[in-house]
């Protein structure tokens, strides 16, 4: 039996009818048409599908759409200020961050909600917030880098 | 020095901001208007004759639209070389490893067609399983294709110089053995498509390709189809790495399936689907015997490799080609025997992967070198410089390093990882290794026999003259080909790289063998560099014609036309350009005549210009059997120094320093091929520590998960001291070559040595999994 | 894409009716905290319930709570939140150290600590710290509560005592006493994204600043079917002076406490070395914490 639902998806409400069975994942690619949600393995082990969920990144794959009734969620598309890109994603774009781009828009999001709450990270916290979310292209190097330095335009 | 105003520059990616945002588009992020979701049918066993296929419950299903199995798809077999197809769509007579596809449904959702698919029963007759390739090639055993009664699938014999005569004169010579394990791309976008039969008779397939011109020419075949009615586009995609090289069963089948029901069918992998696919690193096991004078002089080497195939040919005719042809280079060698072996098993075929052929190779050649190196009491670092070919050498495989800069490579690497003062002085538990290694340029000849151009390339002028868009069937898979494509363009053109747009992957666009063998900075920027130049004379005549100025006292630069002598009087033209688009933006300004307004000139007098470009390699000699597979017009090397911690009591190998040069000729983005070093990097570290797909006794794929089957974290990777070595290849567009897969070649050897500088021991096995390295370690202590 | 099979859900607002509807679906019900495990089984066909029923909305199933000799910690609590009190972090350092290797910080931001008990996993990250701590769980059905040791309430992988109309609340852990110390250490493939090869927790009590071991829990996991006592190993180590000597001698008899398997992490042989290694690893950093080194 399908639910009604309301989702706070990028500060804008979505009121959507759902199956129990469907995942987060699912639901905003699917029935919001967000598809900046990658699923890479849907098993909770690449974080191609990362959206922060109450203010921490997590796996959309692995959350049921009726989990995330009446909670906040941020994807991708909501990162950037209409066309003024986020520091990330600005420091993702300059420093080559993204190759094949599958992984970025879960990278982007690990990496903001890393620097909402810790404005100087060190490269091993960089790296342990990023260690969930898989990239095969890059070896994580400009990734990092590309973290470093949004943190510095952040504290500007 | 040449001053450049777009190539050779630190050029943000023209995909990176789409990919940022969100927008960026992959092919299961799109949909058709009245689109079916399908699914496949694939074999729970690993070898079994199918004696009945029963499809009627499954098409009684409501909302399934159709189901097809080999009695309607056909038996057309393809593969990738010519010389063995060996698969059709859907199995007929057997099935021959788990996941092998027996039957696709077509459905008005993807829950539909997963249950029609457990509707559809299969009666088998079990099979004897070959899983050892070692076994499968006993006299006696039952065969997994009828046509290869010893499941030898290719067998290659190849000597250059004479082996046996010139271990006479070795003063030292020793055979070791190496293994790897079955490896995967484990790119993170599982492969998709939607396939489109529309009622003209056009069938538009898009899909997660690296190659749409190849995947054109199967589905045109296997499908009966003009290949002019077949157009293949791909959108971005989600990496690649060999496996998505070819064409695959989801791609015919959603074809097929459209074809049958007039509707747009869409197909995705899961993750498992992706293991069970494969079409990545096979298994190798390779057996050098290396001969030396007591100088360190390298005088012969006899390779004999036997290779588990898994259950189909794929790339592997290539691929057991590669695993002799690619030690031929980069050291000075004259004597090479390679005997190399492909059998069929009974698991998911292998394929091609970064670094095709040569990788395991390589870690198990480069890995004696450092054993001789010390017999002989040479450094290793030193005994390579010493037998280093040079700019100008040919193998004895006939291979031309017309550029070479592998020497300046490896001083890099020397001088940037302070080499001299760490190896031989580091502390038990840590070490240092080093290892070379090199790749070509892209395949001197495409997969099928053929005199076709290897790339195109189109550049058309809008008539504004404000926007040039380049057209050409090249696949960015993430790697940045539309990037350094656009920024050749703009090079070769003169204008700014935002007045590019590049609309790439897509068989309407033109001919590009595709994203495989490392070839499209090379190729495809040959054809565009030519499109480029193409445009900027014909816009260049037409103002001569003019201004009655001679084309050679012109230039374009930055999107301005530069008069060398005397400026001439352009207002004329200026004023009416502005006039005639009165209320637009972007009126021409200052005191240069745009690019732009030269180019509506152009267009006043031509209507279409259209600059057109096409690229295949010359003659590049090797006239014996094989040499199609390693023959390329350049080749890029690179060399590596890696330092890592062994936690001595656990056997865990700690990666703490990486320090590479590459030499791609000539860096048209520098960023780009720093990405392209540090990615291949990572990958050759996931598979020297962690990368292994194993399987049950029945041939089951166990770790078909990113959990279980480990590709490095970002806590796995350190750094990387990344160094671009530049040797100006007389063969590339502007001097530049590969960088995408040679970086590969050195890293599991660099690995290894390092780990036995810090141990001890020699592991002659991937992956080195901490267990490995302790009960080796153990093992030792013992003797 | 996979599609989790049909299931009704339910989200429960208090404890008492979670317990009701739990107690009306039999044993058809299951209870769904971050759904890290029971969404990849399901996922995976495993597992199929009819109905997934939810604690995430019942307030103070969430926090760690003071009680007389140390804390409760409450089920549904997400492992990085553990991770974020400064408690956890200063008093309970072996479970905080524990917690920050599970899964990875994206897992972490899901998985409770009470899914982490209630799957049980051969290998999970959460029951062998809280073993060595000698932690309880606090278990409600409708109309009843009872309290368990944690090394009674793992049976085997994926079996405990628990009811199917229980409920995991809490878990109950006593406050470390003085002059106690005690580690966990993870043997992993990769740094992160990991199932433990081999894990050991230790916890250890001196009866003063340089006295002798008063108690000794050395809890090792992924080599059993479910976290299990070095029991020869406590047994050596209590009563005498923490040495380098009993160290080493307590890390050999604890390698002959398990009874490891082979599987695709590892190989038998190899886990009991391992054990070996990482009891010695972790009693010699328990020793340290005590002496504040």
């Amino acid at each position: 039996m399908k639910r009604i639902i309301t989702l706070n998806v990028n500060e804008k409400e979505y009121e959507v009818a759902v199956a129990p069975n469907r995942t987060l994942a699912q639901v905003l690619r699917e029935d919001l048409n967000l598809l900046g949600t990658k699923i890479g393995c849907d098993m909770g082990d690449c974080g191609a599908c990362t959206v922060i969920l109450d203010d921490r990144p997590v796996n959309s794959c692995l959350v049921l759409a009726v989990q995330a009734n009446e909670r906040k969620i941020t994807t991708i598309e909501g990162v950037a200020d209409g066309p003024h890109l986020h520091p990330v994603q600005q420091a993702f774009v300059e420093h080559g961050a993204i190759q094949c781009g599958f992984c970025s828009p879960g990278m982007i999001l690990s990496a903001k909600s890393l620097l909402e709450k810790n404005s100087k990270p060190t490269e091993y916290e960089i790296r342990e917030a990023l260690s969930g979310n898989l990239c095969r292209c890059t070896g994580y190097q400009k990734i990092v880098e590309a973290v470093k330095a949004a943190s510095q335009t952040m504290k500007k | 020095m040449k001053e450049f105003a777009i190539i050779n520059t630190r050029l943000p990616k023209v995909d990176a901001w789409a990919k940022a945002t969100g927008d960026a588009r992959y092919t299961d992020d799109l949909s058709m208007p009245n689109m079916l979701y399908g699914a496949l049918l694939q074999s729970p066993l690993a070898h079994a004759r199918i004696k009945s296929i029963d499809i009627s419950r499954a098409k009684r299903l409501p909302g399934v639209k159709d189901v097809i199995t080999a009695k309607e798809a056909g038996l057309i077999k393809y593969g990738v070389s010519p010389a063995r197809y060996d698969e059709t769509v859907f199995c007929d007579q057997k099935v021959r490893y788990i996941g092998d596809e027996i039957a696709a449904v077509a459905a008005i959702d993807l829950e539909t067609a997963l249950e029609a698919v457990s509707l559809i029963e299969v009666e088998y007759e079990e099979l004897p399983i070959l899983l050892d390739p070692f076994e499968a090639m006993k006299e006696g055993v039952i065969a997994i294709h009828d046509e290869f009664p010893n499941n030898i699938c290719a067998e290659v014999h190849q000597e250059f110089g004479n082996v046996e005569e010139a271990f006479k004169e070795c003063d030292y010579i020793r055979t070791d053995k190496f293994v790897n394990k079955k490896q995967d791309g484990a790119f993170i976008e599982p492969q998709s498509c939607i396939a489109f039969y529309d009622l003209n008779g056009n069938l538009t397939l898009t899909t997660s390709t690296q190659t749409v011109h190849y995947v054109q020419r199967t589905v045109a075949m296997v499908l009966g189809l003009p290949v002019g009615k077949v157009r293949v586009t791909k959108p971005c995609v989600g990496g690649g790495f060999g496996p998505k090289a070819s064409a695959n069963t989801i791609e015919l089948a959603s074809s097929i399936l459209s074809m049958r029901t007039g509707r747009p069918v869409k197909m995705t992998f899961t993750r498992e689907q992706v293991f069970q696919h494969s079409r990545a690193r096979h298994q190798f096991w390779h057996e050098l015997t290396t001969g030396v004078k007591k100088d360190g002089s390298l005088i012969a080497l006899k390779n004999t490799c036997h290779m588990d195939g898994g259950a189909y040919s794929s790339f592997g005719i290539a691929t057991v080609y590669y695993g002799g042809s690619l030690l031929g280079a980069p050291y000075k060698l004259p004597n090479m025997k390679y005997d190399g072996y492909r059998m069929y098993t009974n698991k998911p075929a292998n394929g091609a992967q970064r670094g095709h052929g040569g990788v395991v190779a390589r870690a198990a050649w480069e890995q004696q070198l450092d054993v001789i190196a010390e017999e002989l009491g040479m450094d290793p670092l030193e005994m390579r410089l010493k037998n280093m070919m040079k700019r100008g050498d040919t193998t004895c495989n006939d291979f031309n390093m017309s550029s070479f800069g592998m020497e300046e490579c490896l001083e890099a690497i020397r001088d940037g990882s302070g080499w001299k003062k760490k190896k031989g002085k580091l502390p038990k538990g840590k070490g240092i290794g080093v290892a070379c290694g090199f790749f070509v340029s892209g395949a001197g000849f495409p997969i099928y026999r053929s005199e076709t151009f290897h790339s195109t390339a189109m550049i058309k002028l809008s008539e504004d003259g404000g926007t040039i868009n380049l057209y050409t069937a090249a696949a960015d898979i993430g790697q940045g080909s539309d990037t350094i494509l656009t920024m050749m363009a703009a090079e070769a053109i003169g204008v700014r790289y935002e007045d590019v747009r590049v609309l790439s992957g897509d068989t309407d666009f033109g001919v590009d063998l595709g994203a495989y063998s490392s070839r499209q900075t090379l190729m495809s920027g040959h054809a565009v560099k030519q499109a480029g130049e193409d445009v900027r004379d014909q816009v260049l005549e037409v103002l001569s014609r003019n201004f009655k100025i001679p084309v050679e006292d012109m230039d374009i630069k930055k999107g301005l036309i530069i008069f060398k002598k005397k400026k001439p009087d352009f207002s004329v033209l200026r004023s009416t350009y502005i006039k005639e688009h009165r209320g637009w933006v972007d009126p021409p300004v200052g005191d240069e005549l745009t690019f732009k307004e030269a180019a509506r000139v152009a267009y006043f007098e031509k209507g279409v210009v259209v600059g057109r470009g096409s690229y295949k390699p010359g003659d590049l000699g090797g006239k014996y059997k094989g040499a199609a597979v390693g023959t390329s017009p350049a080749y890029g090397c690179s060399a590596q120094v890696v330092e890592v911690t062994v936690d001595m009591e656990t056997g865990k190998v700690t990666i703490d320093d990486m320090t590479d040069a590459h030499d791609c000729g000539f860096a048209i983005n520098p960023t780009n091929i720093e990405g392209q070093m540090q990615g291949s990097l990572s990958m050759g570290v996931g598979e020297a520590l962690f990368e292994e797909i194993k399987f049950d006794d029945k041939g089951r794929v166990v770790n078909p998960t990113l959990g279980e089957y480990r590709i490095p974290t970002a806590l796995d990777m350190p750094n990387v001291n990344t160094i671009i070595i530049e040797s100006n290849e007389p063969n590339g567009p502007w001097g530049a070559k590969e960088v995408g897969e040679g970086a590969i070649m050195p890293t599991i050897p660099a690995i290894l040595n390092a780990i036995y500088d810090a141990t001890g021991v020699r592991v002659r096995e991937l992956p080195v999994t901490s267990e490995r390295l302790f009960t080796l370690m153990k093992e030792q202590e013992k003797k | 894409m996979h599609l989790l099979p049909k299931f009704d859900f339910y989200e429960a607002y208090d404890m008492g009716e979670a317990c009701k509807v739990l107690a009306e679906m039999k044993s058809e019900g299951k209870i769904i905290a971050g759904g890290t495990d029971i969404m990849v089984n399901m996922k995976k066909g495993l597992l199929s319930p009819k109905c997934l029923i939810s604690l995430a909305r019942i307030p103070g199933l969430s926090g760690i709570e003071p009680t007389s000799g140390g804390i409760a910690i409450g089920s549904n609590l997400i492992v990085s939140k553990l991770l974020e009190f400064d408690l956890i972090r200063k008093k309970y350092n072996l479970l905080s150290k524990a917690a920050s290797v599970l899964g990875s910080p994206l897992i972490r931001n899901r998985a409770t600590i009470g899914g982490n008990i209630v799957t049980a996993r051969p290998a999970a990250d959460l029951p062998p710290p809280l073993m060595a701590m000698g932690a309880r769980v606090v278990l409600k059905s409708k109309g009843k509560e009872r309290e368990l040791a944690l090394d009674d309430f793992l049976v085997g992988p994926g079996q405990t005592k628990i009811k199917s109309t229980e409920i995991l609340v809490s878990i109950i852990v006593d406050e470390p006493p003085p002059f106690t110390g005690g580690d966990y250490i993870k043997l992993m493939h990769r740094n992160a994204l990991e199932i433990a090869i081999v894990a050991v927790a230790v916890q250890i009590t001196l009866d003063g600043p340089d006295g002798s071991i008063k108690n000794a829990r050395v809890i090792l996991s992924s080599v059993a079917p479910k976290a299990i006592h070095a029991v020869s190993a406590e047994k050596v180590l209590i009563g005498e002076k923490p040495t380098e000597k009993l160290f080493k001698k307590a890390a050999a008899l604890a390698s002959t406490d398990c009874t490891p398997i082979t599987d695709i992490r590892g190989g038998a042989q190899y886990r009991c070395a391992m054990v070996e290694t990482l009891t010695h690893r972790a009693l010699s950093a328990a020793l340290r914490q005590i002496k504040g080194k």
